[in-house]
């Protein structure tokens, strides 16, 4: 991040073309995580309640604990890291709009909460698992436009 | 550079998210040794006592990830210190450093259990301990410069 801040715009291309790059990987991580996640949980409320909870009629046990916390491990990973890129860019480059404060705070709170959000589902009951659903889906979304702004700004400098 | 104090923004979340990994991985270790079926303290003994054999494949599957993840972990929290003025540039040496030792040890650690060189896990508890106070140590110092 501190080479994000240390150099001008105007007078690198070299990083304005890095950070172009950087964001434009992460739009395709941000949208393959979506994919990805609902290989592995469901993106619906019935495929995630079978996923964590189980079906007794159709014999289906609910997933380990250990195996969801490891999930939880490794979102809260690469969710960290991949809104850090994204957030550092967006500030350097709508540093003057009063909106970049809010955007950064709700992407890193829903960055944090839908890993949790998940665990919180899995020891209480199905309401949860809609708003997880809910969180994931915003958190990817404003991810994505955050992203898709960016962007835009580089390109068009 | 203007708006500069909207990185504390990102830097101030950084602290809550390691919080948050550093929990569900010392929770994930735990569950390991059997905490599921046992309450902390019986794992703690379980863990001193008989840790859970590994195989050298089980332990470079935990070691491989957590070599990269602790290592840029460590960087990316560590650089920040850079722009601190309220703490000293050679204190923010010296706890990079330790804490990078620190992760060898805590990740290196099992592989002692796994070849017999150490029976007892205390190890195991010992560098995890470790690690994870520093670590917490080294998030109170970048939150104290913001």
């Amino acid at each position: 991040m501190k080479f994000l801040v240390t150099k001008d715009l105007e007078y690198s291309t070299l990083i304005k073309n890095l950070m172009a790059g950087v964001v434009f990987a992460l739009f395709f991580f941000f949208l393959l995580d979506v994919v990805l996640h609902s290989y592995v949980l469901g993106l619906d409320v019935s495929t995630l309640s079978t996923t964590l909870f189980g079906n007794p009629d159709e014999f289906i046990e609910p997933i380990l604990l250990d195996t969801l916390l490891l999930q939880v491990h490794i979102d809260l990973f690469m969710a960290l890291f991949s809104i850090m890129i994204v957030a550092s860019i967006y500030i350097r480059l709508h540093s003057k709009k009063v909106m970049t404060k809010w955007l950064v705070h709700a992407l890193f709170i829903l960055g944090l909460f839908t890993p949790i959000l998940l665990l919180v589902a899995y020891f209480t009951n199905v309401w949860f698992v809609t708003i997880w659903l809910v969180t994931f889906i915003c958190g990817h979304l404003l991810a994505m436009w955050m992203s898709l702004l960016s962007l835009k700004k580089l390109l068009s400098k | 550079m203007k708006n500069l104090h909207l990185y504390n923004i990102p830097i101030a979340y950084m602290l809550l998210y390691i919080v948050a990994i550093l929990a569900s991985g010392v929770w994930l270790f735990l569950l390991s040794q059997g905490l599921a079926s046992a309450d902390i303290l019986q794992t703690f003994t379980h863990i001193v006592t008989t840790p859970e054999p590994k195989s050298l494949h089980q332990f470079i599957e935990v070691a491989t990830p957590h070599m990269f993840a602790m290592g840029t972990l460590i960087f990316v929290v560590a650089h920040f210190m850079l722009f601190s003025t309220k703490v000293s540039k050679k204190l923010s040496l010296i706890v990079s450093l330790v804490l990078f030792i620190v992760a060898l040890f805590n990740i290196s650690a099992y592989l002692f259990i796994s070849f017999g060189l150490v029976v007892s896990g205390w190890i195991k508890l010992l560098s995890m301990t470790l690690f994870v106070l520093i670590f917490l140590g080294m998030l109170g110092l970048v939150a104290f410069s913001l």
